[in-house]
């Protein structure tokens, strides 16, 4: 047993690779040696992780892996438990399906970063792609629990048919985000894309800066949250992601929809003084 | 006895202070007000969850459904009607819980709102000044201790509450505890029972009035014409010491001819603090 399971790219990898039977709940019971005959998809081809990664270590739920992982997908899908940590950009899925533990990408993350994701945190220093969080294709629901946050900027479809759980974007977020939500909150610190909340049934937009919303929303009025409040601050405290001053103490319109479903979610628009 | 702790926040210090005072207030002693409450201490903005100021406040009861329903009751009362008011677990850590917020929630007729943030559920409850923000569950202490206490005994009433005054003064703010008296401060100390009235749960510690000394069996050294207690109830049984000790190091001053306790003859829960023994400890 080691204190954590290390693994360093031999090589760049330059070909998507299918890497989703790693994930730090497992390597927990494992050798050094049946971590490196873990499988792994190049295409159809089937390799094994030791082709691609020296592994140091074993028998640990702490997995750090070096190197620039932007063609490898799946990493960390369906996570129970343990930290899995990634010095370097990801490729798609990271955490997909996740259920526990806490994944942290410090680098850009591909698309559909923590898609189904049930539990846990994933957390991306970086970017993420398209369809954070979202759901499945073929999936009523998205996300069910855990806690996604990404400070930089995500792409469009971000928290798709959310039923629980908590996505951050620290940066901007692209179009259609929180569509068809169920419940849950997406949180955006910069600028949120067009058509917003478009088919809410419950849930939370709450949005720091700019905000089209959409026409289907009620504006009901303008208010100081205490949840906007414990939420903020619980970002800070867990995730050291500061908030401005004012969007602590200041005012928030509330906009309640979408009305076209009807839905009973809301858009809480930070007012700029 | 059964405790929680309770975090009320609000927009400033004085309107956190003031739900806690109403919370606490008329809960001396699980006899007749059916829980013992009190302010444990003031919360800076950095301590509390929405980084607002706040209050700290312990609750106790006898059982686990008593302290539900009271709880109910006076949060709903209380932070509920509160203007700014939140209501915070202060026992995250405890694996018994009591669904308090839950039962507020349909104050909300519907229209509440539920969120879960860091784990815990929250709910938000529409209210004419905006949303009143109260958690889903509350933790309970099941070991909390009730009754501690220890009496001063002096020359004078002054100098029984000046020496009175100094041990509240030396214990507030300490973790763990609460004085749920008036100003942390009892006149009125009890036996158990009463020797004429079946009925009584309690009655007058006549063994400590001054004023029937020749008509009981007074327990009173000669020079002590008042004696005041002090009464603490605390998570558990060290904060109740470290408590004790740091109000009686407090008390011992000019008028104090000495320090005892209502010992009840052993017969009043689970839990004896021997004085000797308190004061010898660090």
């Amino acid at each position: 047993m080691s204190d954590l399971v290390r693994l360093t790219l031999r090589a760049a990898i330059d070909q998507p690779i299918e890497l989703d039977g790693l994930t730090p709940d497992r390597t927990s019971n494992m050798s050094g040696r049946d971590i490196a005959t873990l499988p792994v998809f190049v295409g159809s081809r089937r390799a094994a992780l030791g082709d691609f990664f020296t592994v140091e270590g074993e028998r640990s739920d702490r997995v750090h892996i070096d190197g620039d992982l932007r063609n490898v997908d799946g990493l960390g899908a369906g996570t129970a438990g343990g930290e899995l940590l990634i010095h370097g950009n990801i490729g798609n899925r990271i955490g997909a399906g996740m259920r526990g533990g806490w994944i942290d990408v410090r680098g850009d993350a591909g698309d559909e970063a923590g898609l189904g994701m049930q539990g846990g945190a994933l957390r991306i220093t970086g970017d993420a792609g398209a369809r954070l969080g979202a759901a499945a294709a073929g999936a009523s629901k998205g996300v069910t629990g855990g806690e996604i946050v990404v400070n930089g900027t995500v792409g469009v479809d971000a928290a798709a048919r959310l039923r629980r759980g908590l996505v951050v974007v620290g940066g901007d977020v692209g179009a259609d985000a929180a569509r068809a939500i169920i419940a849950g909150t997406l949180v955006v610190f910069g600028q949120t894309g067009a058509n917003p909340g478009r088919g809410s049934k419950r849930g939370s937009i709450v949005a720091l800066g700019e905000i089209d919303i959409p026409s289907t929303y009620e504006y009901a009025c303008t208010y100081q949250p205490t949840y906007v409040r414990l939420l903020l601050t619980y970002l800070y405290r867990r995730y050291g992601l500061a908030s401005p001053e004012a969007t602590l103490d200041g005012a928030y319109a509330r906009y309640c929809g979408d009305t076209g479903v009807p839905g009973k979610g809301e858009i809480l628009k930070f007012q700029q003084v | 006895m059964r405790a929680a702790r309770l975090v009320i926040t609000a927009r400033t210090h004085r309107w956190a202070r003031e739900a806690a005072l109403k919370l606490t207030g008329f809960a001396t002693s699980v006899i007749a007000c059916k829980c013992e409450a009190g302010i444990e201490r003031e919360l800076a903005p950095g301590e509390t969850p929405d980084a607002r100021p706040g209050v700290s406040v312990l609750f106790f009861t006898m059982d686990m459904d008593s302290l539900g329903k009271r709880l109910i009751e006076r949060i709903g009362q209380t932070v509920l009607t509160c203007p700014t008011a939140s209501c915070y677990d202060g026992l995250p850590d405890a694996a018994d819980r009591i669904m308090a917020g839950r039962a507020l929630r349909v104050f909300g007729d519907k229209l509440q709102v539920s969120k879960v943030v860091g784990g815990q559920r929250y709910w938000r409850i529409p209210v004419m000044e905006g949303e009143c923000l109260i958690q889903e569950s509350f933790g309970v202490q099941k070991k909390g201790v009730g009754g501690g206490n220890f009496l001063v005994l002096a020359g004078s009433v002054d100098a029984a509450l000046a020496a009175t005054e100094a041990a509240v003064k030396a214990i507030e703010g300490m973790p763990g505890v609460i004085l749920p008296f008036p100003g942390g401060v009892v006149r009125s100390g009890s036996k158990v029972g009463a020797r004429h009235y079946k009925g009584m749960i309690a009655s007058t510690n006549d063994a400590y009035c001054p004023t029937v000394r020749p008509r009981t069996k007074s327990e009173l050294p000669d020079g002590v014409n008042a004696v005041l207690e002090i009464v603490l109830d605390g998570l558990d049984a060290p904060s109740i010491s470290r408590a004790m000790r740091a109000g009686i190091d407090a008390a011992c001053r000019p008028g104090v001819k000495a320090i005892g306790a209502g010992n009840y003859g052993g017969k009043l829960g689970p839990y004896h603090f021997h004085l000797r023994q308190v004061m010898a400890d660090e």
